[in-house]
């Protein structure tokens, strides 16, 4: 069903939401982190460069 | 018992959409021949219909954790819905509250309730697309869901939207009043959105940030928003799913935060009891005679709908006057009076009567977009009997409000109760040892009207008087008056 939210939840508000989870989080958490590490050495195929 | 619910009759007049009701423009809530309707886009719709078809919903519902709702036939509907899909009508909350007139365990037990439903919502593939404690209101000092609204179906990988907005407005005042024992509610009073996590974390510099749930809720929140300052919440929601954030990890997270919220108390320090003891100087005598005239006085009154208690300390007024009245507030100035009194009422599951935290002196006033998002105290209480009984010298002496102020004030809530109206007073006279002990506190001379005599005259002016009882100590008068037209 199509949902739609009206509240800014906060980037920063949703992460933390990951640790407090407990070592299951935190490992979501890592993920996320590596990711966006890696995502920055990772070449982007050519027209998404802004 | 609880108060009269879902009415039959279909509301005839034009709805007027509630000022405090706009931030989600999916629903809105209305008001029509004093029913309080709930408008739905055809969006809003289709989640009703889902969540309606739920167990979790309509066994809240029973319980009387979520106010009781139905949805208005389209044959029954009000002509002028305007633009809706669908119309709600919810029950009617008694008197409308605001969480900074809630004592420090009446904010708890709201946000216990909230994460309960949640969790229940959860289970069942929805979701709540806030977090305010606004969301609830109270039956008597039973904590009720309001927000119908917010119930939207979960998506699989997204964390919950309405934590930051559960931080701000139960959680961080919360923390302020359990580990700082500072009282939250001038904080909420004067921030609509509550309390910015930025702020929170001055707050807890040093070892004050090993305090319980510090450490995450408020530390590491207030960084991560720091530092995701410039990503969209979109990207992050798509990243997390990446990421693996799974519906078990809301579940967590909720375990966790209703674990921390559960061992958050607030006990005041014993000085605190020492001095309220000082201002209860009742004999036996004095006690009983006092609580004949206000059972009699009411009784008398024709069984008010709403009485008011202003200065309800113990509540011991509040309880003789929920014997014959159909809900009472009872409204204490001092914040741990009220929350014990919340406490004894909550243990009794009393549902009658409505306990609050409020300045006397300083009644809340309207807040939020244009200062009608959220309504003045006085204009949501409209009484059928006030008592105002061993308060008006703090009043008038402590706060030097002139005594013909005091009066309009309290006669302003039975505005609109007609001849049944009542208010029950209780005159302490300047020679009463507390009237003494308030008075050294000001220059000599400086309430030449604070007498007898000319208090009774401006009551004679604005009720006639009905009933009047010196105590037997013979250092206080009370009482009752009936407005004059």
């Amino acid at each position: 069903m199509d949902v739609m939210a009206y509240l800014d939840a906060g980037s920063g508000s949703l992460i933390v939401q990951a640790v407090i989870g407990g070592a299951a989080g935190v490992v979501v958490a890592a993920r996320l982190y590596w990711r966006r590490l890696t995502g920055r050495f990772r070449r982007r195929p050519p027209g998404d460069r802004d | 018992m609880l108060p009269p619910s879902l009415s039959t009759t279909v509301p005839e007049g034009d709805p007027t959409p509630d000022p405090g009701s706009f931030r989600d423009p999916a629903n809105r809530v209305l008001h029509a021949d004093g029913q309080i309707l709930r408008g739905l886009d055809s969006r809003a719709a289709a989640h009703w219909q889902a969540l309606a078809g739920t167990e979790f919903f309509r066994s809240l519902s029973a319980e009387g954790k979520i106010c009781g709702t139905e949805l208005l036939a389209p044959g029954s509907a009000p002509a002028a819905a305007g633009r809706w899909a669908a119309l709600l009508r919810h029950e009617r909350i008694p008197v409308v509250s605001y969480p900074y007139e809630w004592s420090f365990t009446m904010l708890r037990d709201a946000a216990l309730l909230h994460l309960e439903i949640l969790q229940a919502a959860l289970s069942a593939g929805f979701t709540t697309k806030d977090g305010s404690a606004y969301n609830l209101q109270w039956r008597g000092s039973e904590p009720v869901f309001i927000d119908v609204g917010s119930f939207e179906p979960a998506r699989e990988g997204e964390p919950w939207a309405g934590y930051r907005q559960f931080c701000q407005t139960m959680l961080y005042p919360l923390l302020l009043q359990a580990h700082l024992g500072l009282d939250f509610q001038p904080w909420l009073r004067s921030r609509i959105d509550g309390l910015e996590t930025g702020q929170l974390r001055r707050l807890f510099g040093g070892i004050r940030r090993f305090r319980a749930g510090v450490l995450t809720h408020v530390h590491l929140h207030d960084a991560l928003q720091a530092r995701y300052a410039g990503t969209g919440s979109g990207a992050v929601r798509a990243e997390l799913r990446a990421a693996g954030y799974s519906r078990n990890l809301v579940r967590a997270m909720l375990r966790s935060l209703d674990r921390l919220v559960r061992r958050l108390d607030w006990r005041p320090p014993p000085s605190h009891w020492a001095r309220y003891r000082e201002t209860c100087g009742y004999t036996a005598a004095d006690r009983e005679a006092k609580e004949r005239f206000v059972g009699a006085a009411l009784a008398e009154a024709g069984r008010p709908g709403l009485v008011l208690d202003i200065g309800a300390n113990d509540g011991a007024y509040a309880r003789i006057a929920a014997a014959h009245a159909g809900y009472v507030v009872a409204v204490e100035g001092d914040p741990v009076v009220a929350d014990q009194l919340y406490r004894r009422l909550h243990a009794d599951r009393e549902r009658r009567i409505l306990p609050l935290v409020m300045d006397l002196a300083d009644p809340s006033p309207g807040g939020g977009w244009r200062g009608v998002e959220r309504a003045p105290f006085a204009a949501r209480v409209q009484a059928d009997a006030v008592l105002a009984l061993a308060v008006l010298h703090h009043l008038a002496i402590d706060r030097n409000v002139p005594l013909p102020e005091i009066l309009d004030w309290l006669l302003g809530f039975l505005a609109t109760a007609g001849p049944a109206g009542r208010l029950v007073v209780e005159f302490v006279h300047p020679d009463d040892p507390m009237a003494v002990r308030l008075l050294a506190n000001k220059p000599a001379g400086l309430f030449p009207d604070y007498r007898r005599d000319e208090f009774e005259r401006l009551l004679g002016r604005r009720c006639r008087i009905v009933r009047r009882l010196e105590l037997p100590s013979a250092t206080r008068t009370l009482y009752v008056g009936v407005p004059r037209g």
